[in-house]
Formats: structure tokens, sequence, C-alpha cells
């Protein structure tokens, strides 16, 4: 137990210390965390020096993430297609209850694409629809994506959704459509403009987003000093979503 | 050969059954009304943008996908929000798939029988109820795109709080 | 080439034969409907889900696309092993080989969420894909299954017919290595992730391919009132026991292997023993139906010369290779992925549960579709070109 206290202080310790509550200090967390995600100019592309990643402390969700799920909902406009089963909804994200077989220890944690580097959805689709940006996020270009969902075979996460229906009036910058799979992308129409994705301000104080190139940024201070371990690490796909506390 | 003139009688029948069908609907009337209202504010010249709309589109999207270039110019979303109304007089929703091909882009192409899969996945009107300015003003009266990128900040901190009263209530 | 005296004709379009087009084309008229259907409503009419993504739609695609290559080993016996027995089916194999590519691959890309955008499927390529690889593989062995017929049908071209003997044979072997490594190359999945997935299903082709062949050359040759000699028949007999028992041993193997691994003890238990429909597809379909029994109807001794014994067994190896891969395209999607090691997980993804499958009227009507398909290009085939030899008796197959 008291190493856990000992990492939660350290947490806390690399987040800055920022209160929380409120309006007011979430504009706080918004100015301190800008530094996360240094705006790109609209017109230049996105550079490979970047990776993008996300470090999710489980003890720190009050919720298990719940709240995250709930943000990435409203902003994509996934999860109440008119027509679809219950199995046939998409889920980017979802929060997954862990119990040990044989200790009983129990934890819940948020799970969506966690954007490997060797990312096998990538490797198996025909198109090249399932693809990977520069800087390291991985997501659909539904442009060309056929439909065939060997990506969501692929899959160790079970990350990807195929939307089975028609949709109307999506999210202006979130498009999504019959016919196609969809996934996590980590808010790319965020972060291009120099935002947080939606679900890492939807959990401010167990979230850390930003650079895993930039050895000085706060998700890799945050990670040298706490670890940050892979769900399936045995696949070694080299997530760039990492967690504290599995 | 019995089978090989079996087909061709059917396939004398099926082309005399779409020619006498194709006689007697005639040419619909095109709705140009919507296409027309804002041409000249356009960020191409009206007779380019008739012609290669299709090709700025194409590229662009290519450029934002894959390399995360988010200019607006040719961006289909500012396309929509320039150019389609979300709803009618009558409070309607607008949607290009509707009988009264009064939306933008439906107006034509309906007319000139080019199918469009942008809407299957792009929202087809501006979603107002996610951003009340989803139009760019110049100035007081011309409808238009800035050179500068959105910044929808105002509405995102009103998300934020709102996600986060509702994390306390839970 | 030794078959100097043999006679090939066209099939004789008699109004069985009609009627039996006729069937044909309504199954492809269900499937074309099931098609516009599914492009007009989307999945959500299908049983597939998020979970289970492939369904009946594949493993009737796969299952023609598996035959298919199978169905060409009898030309490839007579043109690369130089038997020449073999050689007179030689263009009746290859084009059975092509209708069944094209029946499958009518499912495959019908079922596509995107069946609109083939031309991208055609212009896009990730040579990383492996399932990229299959679409040049598939349109490869179209080419070169009518170039061997050519080679076959063509005096002109007949200095060519070795090679394409030999070019489709090796073609066809790479091309089921591809098919199942479609599986195979799944880290993810404990039921698919294995070498030995790629040999099963070139053993499963030869079973499959060659049922199908026998009872459709059984069948034409009673349409048209040829003679089809027990010579024939009983070479084909113990060739198809030989690949029905390849096809099991390697099926063994594979579970053996599983068996030693502990990760994979999970997915094994449930297919093995508790997995229902599964289960019950495995040991009945699979190994009873379409292993032991048609195994024990081909060596019979009681049953030898006996054409109906021989038909019997084919079609059950065919209705068992089905069942099978059901078990390994369906039954290996319903077992749910593995997050965490030695734990239970729980979540509104359906995550740790095994997942619920049934698939809808629109799909088997796809795949009804697709078989329709491939026997009116199969039966269209013969009456348009001669690749049936006069007579298969027994005299004039010793005398060639």
């Amino acid at each position: 137990m008291s190493q856990i206290n000992a990492y939660r202080r350290k947490f806390m310790a690399t987040l800055g210390g920022v209160a929380v509550g409120g309006l007011a200090s979430s504009v706080i967390l918004r100015t301190v965390q800008a530094g996360d995600v240094p705006a790109k100019p609209a017109d230049q592309p996105v550079s490979n020096q970047v990776r993008w990643g996300m470090l999710i402390d489980v003890n720190r969700l009050t919720d298990g993430g719940a709240s995250m799920v709930e943000a990435c909902k409203r902003e994509h406009g996934w999860g109440n297609d008119p027509k679809a089963r219950p199995e046939q909804q998409a889920q980017w994200m979802r929060t997954v209850k862990v119990t040990d077989k044989l200790t009983k220890y129990s934890f819940t944690l948020p799970v969506m694409c966690q954007h490997c580097e060797e990312p096998p959805c990538v490797d198996v689709c025909p198109t090249g629809a399932s693809m990977k940006r520069a800087d390291g996020i991985v997501q659909v270009n539904k442009h060309i994506c056929i439909g065939c969902r060997y990506c969501m075979m692929a899959c160790p996460y079970k990350a990807r959704s195929f939307v089975h229906e028609s949709l109307t009036d999506q999210r202006p910058h979130s498009p999504r459509g019959i016919g196609t799979v969809e996934s996590c992308n980590l808010c790319v129409h965020r972060v291009d403009q120099g935002q947080l994705p939606a679900c890492v301000e939807a959990a401010p104080n167990a979230v850390i987003f930003g650079d895993l190139n930039d050895p000085n940024s706060r998700i890799s201070q945050a990670m040298k000093a706490l670890g940050g371990s892979q769900i399936r690490a045995d696949l070694s796909l080299n997530t760039g979503v990492r967690y504290l506390g599995l | 050969m019995p089978l090989l003139s079996h087909i061709k009688s059917l396939l004398g029948l099926v082309l005399l059954a779409t020619l006498l069908v194709g006689c007697d609907a005639g040419v619909p009337e095109p709705n140009l009304a919507p296409a027309k209202a804002k041409a000249a504010q356009c960020v191409e010249p009206t007779a380019d943008m008739r012609k290669n709309h299709m090709v700025y589109l194409d590229v662009h999207r290519d450029k934002t996908v894959i390399e995360g270039i988010r200019t607006n110019k040719h961006s289909l979303n500012e396309c929509i929000n320039c150019h389609v109304v979300p709803t009618r007089e009558d409070g309607s929703a607008v949607h290009y798939t509707d009988e009264k091909k009064d939306h933008f882009c439906a107006s034509c192409h309906t007319y000139v029988g080019v199918k469009l899969d942008c809407f299957q996945c792009h929202a087809d009107r501006p979603q107002i109820v996610e951003n009340i300015n989803y139009q760019h003003k110049l100035s007081s009266n011309t409808y238009h795109l800035s050179a500068q990128s959105v910044q929808p900040d105002m509405n995102d901190l009103l998300w934020l709080s709102q996600s986060q009263t509702q994390g306390a209530t839970q | 080439m030794s078959s100097k005296t043999m006679v090939y004709s066209e099939l004789h379009a008699s109004k069985v034969y009609y009627f039996i087009l006729g069937i044909c084309l309504a199954l492809v008229v269900l499937g074309a409907f099931s098609f516009f259907h599914l492009e007009h409503e989307g999945h959500y009419v299908t049983g597939m889900n998020n979970q289970v993504v492939w369904g009946l739609p594949h493993v009737f695609a796969i299952f023609l696309i598996v035959a298919a290559s199978g169905a060409l080993n009898i030309a490839s016996i007579g043109t690369v092993f130089r038997k020449g027995l073999y050689q007179p089916m030689g263009g009746l194999s290859a084009l059975l080989a092509i209708a069944l590519l094209l029946g499958g691959l009518a499912i495959l890309v019908l079922d596509l969420g995107h069946a609109d955008r083939l031309i991208i499927a055609m212009t896009y390529y990730n040579f990383k894909s492996i399932f990229a690889w299959n679409i040049i593989l598939y349109n490869g062995f179209l080419a070169l299954c009518i170039l061997y017929i050519w080679t076959m049908q063509d005096r002109k071209m007949k200095v060519l017919y070795p090679y394409a003997g030999f070019f489709a044979f090796s073609w066809r072997l790479i091309l089921t290595l591809g098919t199942g490594s479609i599986f195979g190359f799944l880290v993810s999945r404990a039921y698919y992730n294995s070498a030995m997935i790629a040999p099963l299903f070139i053993a499963l082709s030869f079973a499959l391919g060659l049922a199908v062949f026998i009872i459709l050359l059984f069948f034409v040759y009673r349409l048209d009132k040829r003679e089809l000699g027990d010579l024939v028949l009983n070479r084909l007999r113990y060739l198809l026991a030989i690949f029905v028992a390849a096809a099991m041993f390697l099926e063994l193997a594979r579970h053996l292997t599983a068996l030693y691994i502990a990760q994979r003890h999970g997915v094994e238990q449930f297919i093995l023993l508790e997995g229902g429909i599964y289960t019950l597809l495995f040991w009945i379909g699979q190994v009873l139906v379409g292993g032991l029994i048609p195994l024990s109807l081909i060596f019979c001794r009681a049953l030898k010369n006996n054409h109906w014994s021989l038909l019997l067994a084919s079609a059950l190896v065919i209705v068992g290779g089905f069942a099978q891969l059901y078990v390994i395209i369906v039954g290996g999607q319903v077992y749910p992925l593995e997050l965490f090691p030695n734990a239970e997980v729980q979540s509104s993804f359906f995550d740790g549960e095994i997942h619920a499958y049934a698939p809808s009227v629109w799909e088997w009507m796809l795949g009804l579709g697709g078989i329709g398909l491939a026997l009116t290009i199969y039966f269209f085939g013969m009456v348009a070109l001669r690749f049936l030899p006069r007579s298969l008796a027994d005299t004039e197959v010793e005398a060639s």
C-alpha cells in the first residue's frame, strides 16, 4: 500500500500540483496543459519527430474511466446508432473491469485504440486505409476503407467497430458512416489544433497526454519516474497508450 | 443454339423496356437556386469550381487525413457551413437525400445523376447545436471564410465545465 | 499427350439442363437480392456484429475459394505428375476451379461494407497485407486457369501446355497458403495464430475440391448419358481418402500443439468441450461426418465399386468441410479476446463473454447465391466449349 501511495504522490508531483474542481480551475488546467500539445500551423503536415501518447493512472480514475467514455461519445457521436443491435453498436472506448482469477484483485480501466508503434490493423489492411500517421496516431482513412473488417480481426484490443447502418448529422469534425470501420483516433482534429483529446480533458487528474519522443515532456517525465505498462505487452506492439496501476 | 437466341430476345426486351421508361419520365427540372445564391463568394472562381470542385476536395481530403493539414480553404466542412442552410423555413432539417432536392450539393448532383458519397460519413449540414458561430463572418454582412483557423474555445470551456459538474453529481 | 484417342464434346443442352441452369440462376437472383438489401440497409440486417465480424458469407466464400484451388488438382495430377488417367478430365477441372473461385469471390466482394469501392481494392495496395496479396493471387489464378484451358483446347498452344500446368499448380499451392494465412497471421486470436493453418487449408482444399469434382462429374455424366467407368471413379475414391486423412491429420496436429500451450487452453476447451453448437459441429460435423464416415465408406470392402457410396462419401466430405470452416471462422471469433491473462474481464463491449452469432436469412441467401453463380458458370462453360470426354469408360481410359 505504501508503494502505491508513494507513486501517487509522485504522480501528483508530475502533474504540477494543480488544484481541481470548478470552471475557474479548469481554465487554469487548460493553460497549464496547453504546453502538452503545441499548436501546429494548420498548413503544416504532422511530423514524425512527435509521437503522441497517453498515460492513464488507473488508481486515480474515480469512475474507472466512465466520464472519459462519455466525453468520447459526445465528441464523436457514437453509441446511439438507431438501428444497430447492442452488439452491433460502435464502441470507440469502453471501461473494462478486470478481476484476477486467483487473487480476486479488481480494477477498472478504459480501453480504446492503443496506438501501437507496430499496429497489426495497419499490417493487414488490403488498401492501406488503416494507417498510422507520422506522429504515431493510428486511424482509419475512411475514404479508401472497403469495409472488409480484417483490421477488426487483427486488433488484439477489440478497439475497432464497424458501422452497420446509414447515419445522418454526424459531428462535422468526426465523420463516421455506413460500411466503414472506425476507432479512437486520439481526437486528431483537436490535437492538430493544439487541443487535448476529449477524454483527456474529461479526466485531467488521472491522464497525461503528450509527446513520447520528447524526453522533457510531462508524459515522458512521468513515465520515466513511474513506468507505464502496456496491455498485452507480450505482443511487443509498443503501444502509445500506457497505464499506471495495472 | 436455342440458348443464345433466348438470351438475345431477353436482352432486346430489357433494352426496349428501358427506352420506353426513359422516354416517358422526361428530364426533371434541376433546382439550382441554392447553388447560385452564394456562387460569387466562393474560394475559387465559379467556372473553376463547377468543373473542379471534386479535385479540390479530393486533394484536400488526403492532405487532411494523412498529413493532418487542416486549412479551411478547401475543407468540405467549410463548403457545407457556407452553402448549406441547416433547416428550412418550416424548421425541418435539410438533408442531401431529401425529395425536395434543395440541398446545395444534391440539387445539381441529382440532376446530372452523379452519386454523392461524401455524406455517408460527413455531416451534410452545419451542426448548429455544436457550434453556433459555424459561419465565419468577415464583416457584418459578408459570410465568408477567414484565413485563420477556427477558435471554438468558448464553446469548449462551456462543455468542459458541463462535464465536470456532471462528474460531480455522479 | 496420351489422350490422342480421346474425343471431347460439348454438353448437350437438354430440357433437364435448362431446368438445372434455371435453378442455379434463381440462386444467383436470390444472392443479388440479398446484396442489394445489404448495400441499401447496411449490415445491421445480418447476424454479424462487432464481435463476430466475419460470418456465414465468409464461410461460404472461403469454402468455395478453397475448393476452387483443390478442384484444379485433377488437371495438375495429369499435367505435372503425368498420370494419363487424369489428363482427359483436366479441362473440366480447370473450368470448375474458375467457376468455384468466381462464386467465392463474388460472395466475399458483395459482403464488403463498401462493395462499390471494389476499384479501390484493385488500385490501392498495401503489400504488407496478406489480403492484398490474395487479391493478386486470385486474379492470377483466374488468368492461369484460362491460359491452361487455352493450351488444352487450342492445338497451336499445345506447346505451352506443360508449362501452364506447372505454373497453375504452383500458383494454386501459393494461393491456398495465402487463404490459410489470412487466419494464420492473426497474432491476436488464440484459435488462429498458427503456422499449421496454411498447410491445413491446402489439405482441406485437396479434399473439398476433389469431393465437389467427383459429385459434379458423376452428375454431369449421368445427365448426358455418357459412360463413366470404375477405373476413373476408384482412382478418385482413394485419392479422396488420402486427402481427407491428410486434412484430419493436420487438424489433429494443430490441436495437439495448442493443447501444449497454456495460453490456448481456454479456446481449445471451448471448441472441444464446452462450445455448444461449435463443439457439436467439430465432433459430429467435422470429425465424424466429414472424416470418419467417408473414410469408412471408401475403405469398406463390401462397398467397393459402389458409386453411390463414393457419392455419399463426397457429399459428407463437403458437409464436414463446411462445418470445419464454420468452426474455424465463426467459432474462433465467438471465443473472446484475452486482454489480461489469468483474469476475468467484464465490459459494455462484451469483453470476456462468449459472443453470440446467428446467421440471418440474408447471409444464407448471399452464400447460396455464390454457389448458384459457381454452378451457373460451370454448366454454362460445358455447353460453350468442349470440356467433356465423350466417354470415360474403362476401355477408353485404358486405351489412352
